[in-house]
């Protein structure tokens, strides 16, 4: 083994080092200051997120790092950017939710920025040992972040319940892992890639096995149909401003390993097996998209939850974004997230502050004719619903337009896919609207007071809001900015240069 | 067939049915002895595939320690048999197992396509010099990022399973019965109007 070949160069993964350390800093100041330190962590988690932004702007472009584990290309720097987003509103949220309810603060801010690191080396990951490495550090977080409400039954079974289920789906990865490292002798997605283009691919059957084990892995992080069981009682009974930040930021990361696994890896037509998991694969997604939206959107419409109904409405986006897989683009996945990520946080916010300490107020019956009684929150929620439903002009319509042009124009054999997708996001204009019907229009519940909203709170809503005007009104920029990573080619595309 | 190729199926066959008992059995005692013989049936099934260091980690750190730590916590709680609940999704278990089934035969029927193939190592594959020259060169990454998984691990289980503190009990109740009192509060509010 030759050590000069491995490219051991730190700052391509200055990004996650920073992370990590800042989560190390995070637990010692808590541990060493007497009365917990909620401010202080708060203000060095931010510090550490903004110095790994900066950090991910700054990398080189492309190139291949630590003997292939770690690979930087624009699907790592589109997704690091989302999930560091992610975690700053994240953190921005988190001070007031761990006062309002009296938990103790300092563990919070550490797993938020080790889930963080797991999340970007998630995005990075150029070998499977480096995905199943980032993956089990971002979950493990996130169990344990359901369950930080310790008294509450419901979180208590909302992390058990998403450890269990968590572990078999890992279970599955795992073994369809090592089933492709069987078939192709490597676990690097570059050499897989190239093995399979030469049809050097000792065992074929194994190959295709193995992809479908990891597919199913995946699926199951996503949250899409059938593997999707688990994220009502999941989201449910988590803290609201975690169901946020795991509906979002570890499901963009899964996302990136996705595309580079699947889009990247698995997506050469050169040989006959390529030619034969790749058709596979993408209609297997295909059909996982449809299951998807639909069994998503149909369930939200009957939830009286609103905890509930996003979770659902989050099944149903995983959904959406699964369609833009057909074109084997990463850009529309990677817009698609990003406003995702932005509105549904957005939304989550509003209701962790709109539900009181404790979640006592999720039914959506529990909101009515609020509409005029806090209004900034109202409206902002009202917002965010629409965005999600993908009403113009906002981030929400957008991106779901972008990822339906690009499948229609990309993939020609896919645009029944495009059309199931569209009638999908009409029929969830219904249960979007719900809940602005009822905070508007009808009478004001008994028992209402107005919340109280903290300083870094209304900054973290006041920059989803932006966010979701923006990447609704001029997304040009960014489009053009993701367009030039990769032009979008029918069915024969690949991520980056290598 | 050589001794190893029986060796291995074997104890590959035995690994499973512990397996299966790990899990069939209510007994948590008789569940964690499963554990142990699963992961002593891999220990052998490392040494038929040249890697004689890392089965003697499977015996000494999984099997020895780790196993030991679980049947103590097992009966220093005295956890008693688990009552069999009634379960509100009945019916998926109808679904599973065919499923499940069909899975198995799948699998079966890919694995035995591939036949019987020769190791592709050599003996010198699961040595300790080779498993370090790997660790600290190819996989230093993984490696350093597997002890961060590790202290969140740990940081996660204390998290989680430690006594709450009197005070932290007192503040979590104070703010929620400071939430409850708003409520009640304009509720009154409301009746006196």
């Amino acid at each position: 083994m030759q050590i000069e070949n491995l490219n051991l160069n730190y700052g391509a993964v200055a990004p996650e080092i920073i992370a990590a350390v800042t989560g190390v800093i995070s637990m010692l100041v808590d541990a060493l200051s007497p009365k917990g330190a909620r401010k202080t962590n708060a203000v060095i988690s931010l510090v550490g997120l903004v110095l790994a932004l900066l950090a991910v702007v700054r990398l080189e472009p492309s190139g291949s790092y630590f003997g292939g584990m770690v690979t930087t290309d624009p699907v790592r720097v589109f997704f690091s950017v989302i999930i560091l987003l992610v975690a700053i509103i994240a953190v921005l949220l988190a001070g007031q939710f761990l006062r309002d309810e009296g938990l103790p603060p300092g563990e919070f801010f550490t797993l938020i920025m080790f889930a963080t690191t797991g999340m970007l080396l998630l995005a990075s990951a150029g070998d499977l040992v480096t995905v199943f490495l980032g993956l089990e550090i971002a979950s493990i977080t996130t169990y344990v972040m359901a369950g930080y409400r310790r008294y509450d039954v419901r979180a208590n079974e909302s992390s058990l319940k998403y450890f269990l289920l968590g572990s078999f789906s890992t279970a599955f990865m795992l073994y369809g892992m090592a089933l492709t490292y069987g078939a192709t002798g490597n676990t690097n997605i570059a050499a897989i890639r190239a093995i399979i283009g030469e049809g050097r691919v000792e065992h074929p059957a194994l190959l295709l096995i193995g992809a479908a084990m990891m597919l199913v892995g995946f699926g199951f992080k996503i949250a899409s149909a059938p593997f999707h069981l688990w994220t009502p009682d999941v989201y449910e009974g988590a803290p609201t401003i975690v169901t946020g930040f795991m509906g979002t930021g570890p499901k963009a990361a899964v996302f990136a390993a996705f595309l580079r696994v699947f889009a990247d890896g698995f997506n050469v037509t050169a040989s006959p097996i390529g030619a034969q998991l790749q058709s596979t694969w993408i209609s297997a997604v295909a059909v996982i998209a449809v299951l998807t939206m639909t069994i998503g959107n149909v369930i939200a419409i009957s939830q009286k939850n609103i905890k509930r109904m996003l979770a659902y409405s989050s099944i149903a986006h995983a959904g959406y974004a699964l369609v833009g897989f057909v074109t084997g683009d990463f850009a529309p996945v990677a817009f698609y997230m990003l406003a995702y990520s932005i509105m549904s946080l957005g939304a989550f916010a509003v209701i962790q502050l709109l539900a009181r300490a404790g979640d006592q107020k999720t039914e959506i019956a529990d909101y009515a004719g609020i509409g005029f009684e806090t209004p900034a929150l109202s409206f902002s929620l009202a917002i965010f619903l629409l965005s999600l439903g993908g009403i113009p002009p906002t981030a929400g319509f957008m991106s779901k337009f972008f990822v339906f042009k690009t499948t229609w124009d990309a993939a020609p054999h896919y645009r029944w896919l495009v059309i199931a997708a569209v009638v999908n996001s009409i029929i969830s204009i219904y249960y979007y609207l719900y809940p602005i019907v009822v905070m508007f229009f009808r009478p004001l519940a008994p028992g209402f007071i107005k919340p109280r909203i903290a300083t870094m709170t209304t900054v973290a809503l006041i920059l989803t809001l932006v966010g979701t005007f923006y990447l609704g009104l001029l997304p040009n920029r960014l489009m053009n900015a993701l367009g030039q990573g990769q032009k979008a080619v029918a069915i024969q595309p690949r991520l980056g240069d290598r | 067939m050589e001794i190893v190729h029986i060796l291995f199926l074997a104890f590959a066959a035995l690994a499973v049915v512990a397996a299966f008992n790990v899990i069939l059995q209510r007994n948590p005692i008789y569940s964690a002895i499963g554990l142990i013989v699963v992961l002593c049936s891999l220990a052998v099934l490392f040494l038929t595939l040249y890697a004689p260091f890392i089965a003697a980690m499977q015996v000494i750190v999984y099997a020895g320690a780790i196993m030991v730590l679980f049947v103590f916590v097992i009966m220093l709680l005295n956890i008693r048999e688990e009552e069999s609940k009634t379960d509100r999704q009945k019916y998926l278990k109808f679904l599973a197992a065919p499923l499940f089934l069909a899975l198995l035969g799948m699998i079966a029927a890919v694995v035995k396509t591939v036949g019987n193939p020769a190791p592709r190592g050599t003996d010198q594959l699961g040595s300790v010099q080779t498993l370090a020259e790997g660790m600290f060169t190819k996989y230093v990454l993984p490696f350093e990022a597997t002890s961060v998984l590790i202290l969140m691990a740990i940081v996660g289980s204390m998290l989680l399973a430690r006594r709450e503190k009197a005070e932290d009990v007192e503040r979590i109740e104070q703010a929620l019965a400071a939430s409850q009192e708003g409520a009640e509060a304009t509720e009154k509010e409301e009746v006196a109007a």
